[in-house]
């Protein structure tokens, strides 16, 4: 049977690169791959601004003409925010399907590039167009009728809420690769600018230009960090939901990793985690849809957990849409093996989750440290 | 530019509710779909909505694009309509302070996206407190 | 006693009003604070009879207006809109020079494919021609029902004195047969002159007036013609009138034309909205008409007057009939859209009327 090995990971910090683009940050994050005798089989993009702010169509075909890479084959995936963990997905089963021995998966947006409302306007075209865009719906209104459902529902108040952000900028100060590298206060946390009440700034990611990659290989030589299954799922829109605390995609693709893996309960609690929290409110529901913490309590536990979004998530590493999903690997791979800004994961297993707008699509993936 | 195509083809839902009601298994969705979206059957009926209905929830938004800015911020609000169905919508005519959960609220045409001054005006529901007792 | 043999003897009396509806935006703002922007003196508020004016909101223009006084029109005569043969859409505020408002209101409500549709321009009497053309295609049989809607977001050019009144609103008439009306048309004369005591030029954002040019040869003249004319044609007189509704840019202009013709004050009062929502152009009559309807007695006999500069004016003898009190409670009564309010200021007025430029 043939495996799925993490072999190299590389990222840039997240930060706003005007004098860079798109093309250059990807040379600068690939600068550390040596391929020795291996050969790609396959490049694949994850860039979801694209189309929009890089102003570019076939974007793998240019990054690979940029490289110098010829007559290699290429694909750009883009799935929402999720795009990230989708184009490894789809390395995932190129290789498990024998028709790939090495995959290099490169994530790249740049949320910089325009203004920060032409910016918001992109990122509203993750909600259907016609039904949720132009009706003048947007990511963070979901968002915010959750978290309101979700204080009403546990009397939780809202200062009870800041400690994911609190928690999350914590971990940042740690990873050298986070755009926002301080810690923040439960005050600073409820005066910061009201996006979508009551969400504020400080509960939602920052805008910031990214590029990670990963090489996927079926074979491994030290170190061997295996990605064991990727699944996905979409989910009902929101408005047709019966109950908006749920995240029906991120709880369908769990269920079917857990059955695929025979992953116990303890085992995943005890897992290293990083997963989707584009709005602090997500981050808590996440920790309850994926079994870490019980329904209504997740954040009483956020400050006792250590093994959840080290890099400090959406909210503190940042979310440079496309490129997240491979963030997030690269972190976890980091974490597992050399050790990412001082912090080591001794353990099993890892599990990292991404989804797009209010789990409108979710992908889970399980990685296992090799035998 | 905007779209011509996209606007006009959509009149019935810009304009009106739409309401998808499943033969199959009951439930009824907002706007009209080729298959249940609970139960996936093709059975269906499309019904009008009066346009009436009662504010669920709701959040004052200030995420902006760059269009309307003169409309910020915006009440966004889940209202349930008497047909049993909840929609997404913006509400206004109303102070923020005003909105309750559980107050009716009507269906009226307003301008969207209108800054354009050489452009078609798109024109699209939004909710008010309703006018009728 | 009606004499119902007399009151149906013209042809427009086979036509009538079968349901109405207005629309009146929830913001106001106060003429004082207008006249302090731009130093009129207080007295100048008090002469004019104007209180407070409606104000659009910035999503609200001439087509949304109209929709909703028409909505409330079919809801009110519980007429399908598949029935409705022709729409007629009286503004001088469209929002575009060239597209017809009629359509988008006429596909919004559902209205049938196969009609008559457009807009009419004659200052504020355009509404009152659209009725004409109703009563007119109605009566003689082209169509069951017909719809003819008065709906302006006017503007006038900041510091002119017209700002003062200059304010948003609407009204839709569904005129149908007779046999299916609250209200029917006894007679109805237009008289019409080439008058320039109003206009805007092609390409001009706001318009330009004669001031007091605008009142005798203007207002007075064509509404006392038009009414006297009609007032003869059917051998009655202000005694035999319950109510009289006239066209108001202010609150004084429609007294003293009553006054002129020989109505009591009494009788004009009940149908001045102008000093609390401004001069809606072409909801102005028809909007004090609505607020009429909604407490008249069947039998009541209203003269409704319109004008328009340009200049013309529309004189309607309208008697009510049965039945009115049951569709005047279907909607929305003038009365409840008058109570609906919000102040604000001249900044937020100036952002929702586009008056501040914003490249």
């Amino acid at each position: 049977m043939v495996k799925v090995f993490v072999t190299w990971s590389s990222m840039i910090k997240v930060g706003r690169y005007f004098d860079k683009n798109y093309k250059e940050l990807v040379k600068e994050v690939i600068d550390s791959l040596e391929l020795g005798n291996k050969h790609i089989d396959y490049l694949i993009i994850s860039s979801v601004l694209s189309a929009r702010a890089l102003n570019q169509l076939d974007i793998s075909t240019m990054i690979a003409q940029y490289l110098g890479l010829n007559n290699v084959k290429t694909s750009r995936i883009e799935t929402g925010e999720s795009s990230g963990l989708a184009a490894i997905e789809y390395a995932y089963y190129l290789i498990k399907s024998n028709l790939a021995k090495n995959v290099l998966v490169v994530g790249i947006d740049k949320l910089t590039e325009y203004p920060t409302q032409v910016t918001n306007e992109h990122y509203n075209l993750i909600l259907d167009y016609e039904l949720e865009t132009l009706r003048r719906v947007s990511p963070p209104n979901y968002a915010a009728l959750v978290m309101k459902e979700y204080m009403r529902r546990y009397r939780v108040s809202r200062e009870d809420l800041t400690i994911w952000p609190i928690k999350m900028h914590e971990n940042a100060v740690q990873n050298p690769y986070a755009q926002l590298r301080f810690k923040v206060s439960k005050d600073k946390v409820l005066n910061s600018i009201v996006v979508s009440e009551p969400i504020r700034l400080l509960d939602t990611f920052p805008i910031g230009d990214g590029a990670a990659a990963v090489l996927l290989s079926s074979e491994c030589s030290t170190e061997c960090i295996e990605i064991l299954s990727v699944e996905a799922s979409t989910s009902l829109q929101f408005y047709l939901r019966d109950d908006i605390l749920e995240l029906p995609a991120s709880k369908a693709a769990l269920s079917k990793v857990i059955s695929r893996s025979g992953l116990s309960s303890s085992e995943l609690k005890n897992s290293l985690i990083e997963l989707h929290d584009s709005y602090s409110i997500y981050g808590m529901l996440l920790l309850e849809e994926l079994g870490i913490t019980d329904k209504g309590s997740s954040w009483r536990e956020v400050s006792n957990l250590d093994n959840i979004n080290l890099s400090g998530g959406l909210k503190a590493r940042g979310h440079p849409l496309g490129a997240t999903g491979v963030y997030q690997l690269c972190e976890v791979h980091k974490l597992m093996t050399e050790g990412l800004g001082g912090n080591v994961f001794d353990g099993k297993y890892a599990l990292i989750h991404s989804m797009s707008g209010p789990d409108y699509n979710a992908r889970l993936c399980l990685i296992r440290r090799g035998e | 530019m905007k779209s011509i195509s996209i606007h006009w083809r959509n009149k019935d839902i810009y304009y009106g509710i739409v309401v998808t009601e499943c033969l199959k298994c009951g439930r009824k969705s907002v706007f009209k779909w080729s298959r249940c979206p609970y139960c996936g059957s093709r059975e269906l009926r499309v019904l009008k909505s009066k346009g009436l209905g009662v504010v669920r929830d709701y959040t004052i938004s200030y995420y902006r694009g760059t269009e309307d800015l003169e409309s910020y911020p915006r009440i966004i609000a889940l209202v349930e309509l008497d047909e049993g169905v909840k929609l997404i919508g913006e509400l206004v005519d109303v102070d923020v302070n005003e909105v309750k959960e559980g107050m009716r609220v009507e269906a009226v045409l307003r301008r969207v996206g209108s800054d354009d001054p050489n452009g078609i005006i798109y024109y699209a529901l939004k909710f008010i407190p309703t006018l009728r007792g | 006693m009606l004499d119902w043999v007399k009151v149906l003897s013209r042809p427009e009396s086979r036509a009538g009003i079968v349901g109405w509806g207005v629309y009146i935006p929830r913001y106001r703002i106060k003429a004082l604070d207008i006249a302090r922007m731009w130093g009129f003196p207080e007295e100048l508020i008090k002469s004019l009879w104007i209180e407070e004016k409606a104000v659009g909101a910035e999503d609200e223009d001439a087509v949304t207006i109209g929709w909703y006084a028409a909505k409330v029109a079919l809801e009110r005569g519980g007429v399908d809109p598949k029935e409705v043969g022709a729409v007629f859409f009286g503004t001088e505020s469209k929002p575009y020079a060239v597209k017809p408002s009629a359509t988008i209101v006429a596909d919004a409500l559902g209205i049938s494919n196969i009609k008559m549709a457009s807009d009419l321009e004659f200052a504020c009497r355009a509404g009152g021609e659209g009725i004409r053309n109703a009563i007119a295609l109605v009566s003689a049989g082209f169509m069951k029902y017909a719809l003819a809607i008065g709906s302006d977001t006017a503007q006038a050019a900041p510091g002119d004195v017209l700002e003062l009144t200059a304010s948003s609103g609407g009204a839709a008439y569904l005129i149908g047969p007779s046999d299916k009306s609250v209200a029917i048309f006894e007679g109805v004369v237009t008289y019409v002159t080439d008058t320039p005591d109003f206009w805007r030029r092609d390409l001009c954002k706001y318009p330009k007036h004669g001031e007091i040019f605008t009142g005798e040869p203007a207002y007075f003249h064509h509404i006392t013609s038009a009414v006297s004319i009609l007032l003869s044609e059917l051998g009655l007189k202000p005694e035999d009138f319950n109510y009289a509704v006239f066209h108001q840019p202010n609150g004084k202009f429609p007294l003293q034309v009553g006054r002129k013709l020989g109505f009591p004050k009494e009788k004009i009062l009940p149908g001045i909205v102008t000093p609390w929502i401004g001069n809606t152009y072409n909801g102005s009559a028809l909007i004090g008409l609505a607020k009429v309807l909604e407490q008249a007695k069947p039998g009541d006999r209203i003269l409704v007057a319109t004008f328009g500069s340009g200049a013309g004016s529309d004189a309607f003898s309208i008697v009510v009939k049965d039945g009115i009190d049951d569709v005047a409670k279907r909607g929305p009564l003038v009365e409840d859209l008058l109570k609906r309010k919000r102040y604000v200021s001249y900044g937020e007025y100036a952002k929702y009327r586009r008056l501040l430029i914003k490249v």
